[in-house]
């Protein structure tokens, strides 16, 4: 039986800021943006799936980019994340969460909260 | 001569000193990182258990949180409650699971071990302190009481999120 799994080297790392965005008006009326960045030292992740949710963790829907990012090892990405004024008041919780490569056995999850 | 030379200092222009101020100049973000400092593997100590206790032949993953900012951050560890890849199992996997403080940067990071919450397979930190902290999670999965595994590939993935608070 083979068990599980050391694929991909030791210290990876992942992480996104500010902790605490704050949205501006965008170009479009109606329409606010925040910018985020994400930097990946992960090798076992090509991937960051972009959600924003209000306090309760229910999805808000938004526009950016890209829902799901692609990153190489080591990048530094910046995104916008659009949300329409009228559902900026519940937006809560802007998050990034990992893809997993197969193999991979620590997802991450990091939450910037928009107070 | 004395006076000569007296006279040759006072004579000599000055020169100036200048002296420029160079300023070093930094931003430390308030920020999350998490780290996977260890990757688990599973051991099979039993034909119907796989565990990543080191007693049993395991390795326990452990995930490193940086924290810039004391008291900012809520770090989330979820222990896996089924396979991510696995062969074909045809009967009910039983998983217990735990997560520990097993390291830290700062001594007053100890209380987060007594202040943890634990819901479900879920163990919350409150981190009040900047610094960094190291989780170790545990996990067992038992197959159908007393059922061998079949032979394959497992994987399950452990959660490790950090929410601004």
């Amino acid at each position: 039986m083979l068990l599980a799994l050391l694929p991909f080297g030791s210290v990876v790392a992942h992480e996104m800021t500010p902790t605490y965005p704050t949205f501006d008006a965008s170009f479009m009326s109606g329409i606010s943006v925040t910018t985020l960045n994400l930097f990946n030292k992960r090798k076992d992740v090509s991937y960051y799936e972009i959600g924003v949710f209000t306090d309760e963790w229910e999805p808000v829907p938004f526009v950016s980019q890209y829902t799901v990012i692609p990153m190489e090892y080591l990048d530094t990405v910046s995104f916008d994340v659009y949300v329409s004024n009228l559902s900026l008041s519940s937006v809560e919780y802007i998050c990034s969460i990992s893809q997993l490569k197969v193999g991979a056995t620590v997802s991450s999850k990091i939450c910037s909260r928009v107070k | 001569m004395k006076k000569l030379l007296i006279v040759s200092l006072l004579l000599t222009p000055h020169i100036p000193a200048f002296a420029e101020e160079t300023p070093i100049v930094g931003n430390v973000q308030t920020r999350c990182l998490i780290t996977t400092d260890t990757n688990g593997v599973f051991g099979n100590p039993l034909p119907s258990k796989l565990s990543t206790l080191s007693a049993d032949g395991g390795v326990v993953p452990v995930v490193r949180y940086d924290v810039t900012l004391a008291d900012s951050y809520l770090a989330k560890v979820t222990t896996p409650t089924s396979f991510s890849t696995s062969p074909s199992l045809t009967d009910a996997v039983t998983w217990t699971g735990s997560t520990t403080v097993t390291n830290t940067t700062d001594a007053g990071m100890s209380a987060y071990e007594t202040g943890k919450v634990t819901y479900g397979s879920t163990t919350q930190y409150d981190l009040t302190i900047a610094g960094s902290t190291w989780f170790s999670s545990e996990a067992t999965a038992v197959y159908g009481g007393t059922k061998s595994f079949p032979g394959g590939s497992y994987t399950a993935i452990v959660l490790a999120e950090c929410i601004a608070k």
